[in-house]
């Protein structure tokens, strides 16, 4: 069965890393429409297994094992493995299996109110270029005991930034602003020339009732 | 801290950074007055400082990306008006790393990102590399490399996880060739540029080791001058001719505290800023 996975893992604790950006961001460069920011380590793969909820297993098994993918001592961590297609091949499945004690669709938190316009959160994807990190996670994973079999391996960080704009492109216009580091006073969280940058999703907090 | 920089050498101490004591300790060896200058401090004094060094370590603890934090700091403003002025700035390793994502260096669009120094690719291994490497001094009109000759061989200590210029726009190389901005390269004891490890440490574009900008007042070099000032520092299996003065010197405590191959770095704005 093919499946793709996703592994969020946070810091328990307060991410300092996330504090400096914080005041960087909103303190030294200004970026006033910035309300909330979150960063996570993340993995997205391709996988195949026997079944969903063994493929959840022995992936859930690994990743609390080997302390490259998480410390159970200080991470918070959510794998969301779904089914890709069902044994034809024809149409997708809507198969969905969780393991983790992080729920990242509700991990939004605001650091300060809106003023007048909506909240969107961005996830903004930030891998290396040039790097062999993904080959090396893959065979972190492949390596142990189990009949899970990774295709495909994108790693990196997700900043989650929490945006007030006039609409879902205003907000990705604006996060790319604050992400991509182009001039001294422009963005911070990646530079351009070595690394890679994908608006992964942006959600409506406004309509969610998030604020 | 000094309530004046008049005359002085500023080597700037962002919080996290590690160096700047011993780079004092080099300036100073080299004849210069030089003093530590805290980031929080007015940044109106370096008005009269006659240079400003920023040293090597872990600005901001490197978070979120080595440099990219302190680049954004409000001395930075200063620093950008002076360096656009022709004052000489000197960053080493983080400091270079500093510059580098101030958009100081290459210095082609003033304060635009044109490089990065991206982790360091090496065979069969990643992450942090310290050794000695051996630095090639090419013809440029940097202030900072004044003492040195066209063609000199310099053995450097390196200690740095991303070092590696890079960039994605190719049109950036040609114009850094055409200023003659690339002023250190890695090569071997011999001279030869290798663009392969361990000759280049780190993968840099051009085994580019320093750049400065086209009017040649802001170089940024990831090798550590300050520490290769004396010759009780250089390793006695260095080769070329260093490996004889440091042999000489086995023995005789008075030879220890002689010149050693980082020191031309300090010693070449002498005459820039007493001109």
């Amino acid at each position: 069965m093919k499946a793709r996975a996703e592994l969020w893992v946070k810091l328990k604790v307060t991410d300092l890393v996330v504090e400096t950006a914080w005041l960087t961001l909103t303190e030294k460069l200004d970026f006033d429409y910035l309300r909330g920011l979150t960063k996570y380590s993340c993995w997205f793969m391709k996988c195949e297994g026997n079944s969903l909820e063994e493929t959840a297993d022995q992936l859930n098994r690994v990743i609390t094992l080997d302390s490259t993918f998480t410390n159970q001592n200080k991470h918070k961590y959510s794998l969301i493995i779904e089914g890709e297609e069902n044994k034809t091949g024809e149409g997708k499945s809507s198969s969905i299996a969780k393991r983790g004690d992080l729920n990242i669709d509700e991990d939004f938190t605001l650091r300060s109110e809106a003023s007048s316009g909506k909240l969107y959160a961005c996830d903004c994807f930030v891998t290396e270029l040039e790097s062999d990190k993904n080959m090396n996670y893959t065979d972190r994973i492949s390596g142990r005991p189990g009949d899970i079999s990774i295709s495909e391996m994108r790693a990196g960080l997700v900043w989650r930034l929490i945006i007030e704009a006039d609409s879902r492109n205003d907000a990705e216009k604006k996060a790319e602003e604050i992400s991509v580091t182009r001039s001294r006073r422009g963005g911070l969280l990646l530079n351009p020339h070595y690394q890679d940058f994908e608006i992964i999703s942006t959600v409506s907090l406004s309509e969610r009732g998030a604020n | 801290m000094p309530d004046s920089f008049s005359g002085k050498v500023a080597v700037i101490q962002f919080p996290g950074v590690n160096c700047e004591p011993e780079t004092v300790r080099a300036a100073r060896a080299a004849g210069l007055e030089a003093e530590i200058f805290r980031w929080n401090m007015s940044p109106r004094l370096l008005n009269e400082a006659a240079a400003v060094i920023l040293p090597g370590g872990f600005s901001y603890q490197d978070r979120v990306r080595a440099g990219a934090v302190a680049a954004k700091d409000r001395i930075m403003d200063k620093l950008s008006d002076l360096a656009g002025k022709g004052k000489p700035v000197l960053g080493i390793c983080n400091g270079a790393q500093v510059l580098v994502e101030a958009g100081f260096i290459p210095g082609l669009h003033w304060e635009k990102i044109d490089l990065a120094l991206a982790p360091n690719v090496m065979s069969d291994r990643e992450g942090y590399y310290c050794n000695w490497i051996y630095l090639r001094v090419e013809e440029n009109n940097c202030v900072w490399t004044g003492e040195y000759q066209e063609g000199e061989i310099a053995p450097m200590p390196i200690a740095h996880a991303e070092g590696r210029f890079i960039t994605r726009d190719e049109n950036i190389i040609d114009d850094m060739h055409r200023n003659n901005q690339i002023v250190l390269r890695y090569c071997s004891e011999a001279g030869r540029l290798d663009s392969s490890f361990p000759v280049n440490p780190n993968g840099s574009i051009e085994n580019a080791a320093g750049i400065c900008n086209p009017e040649g007042n802001v170089l940024a070099m990831m090798p550590h001058p300050e520490r290769a000032s004396w010759l009780r520092q250089v390793p006695e299996d260095i080769s070329g001719k260093w490996r004889a003065k440091r042999r000489g010197s086995c023995f005789r405590p008075e030879k220890m505290e002689d010149e050693g191959p980082g020191l031309g770095f300090f010693a070449s704005i002498i005459k820039e800023i007493s001109g």
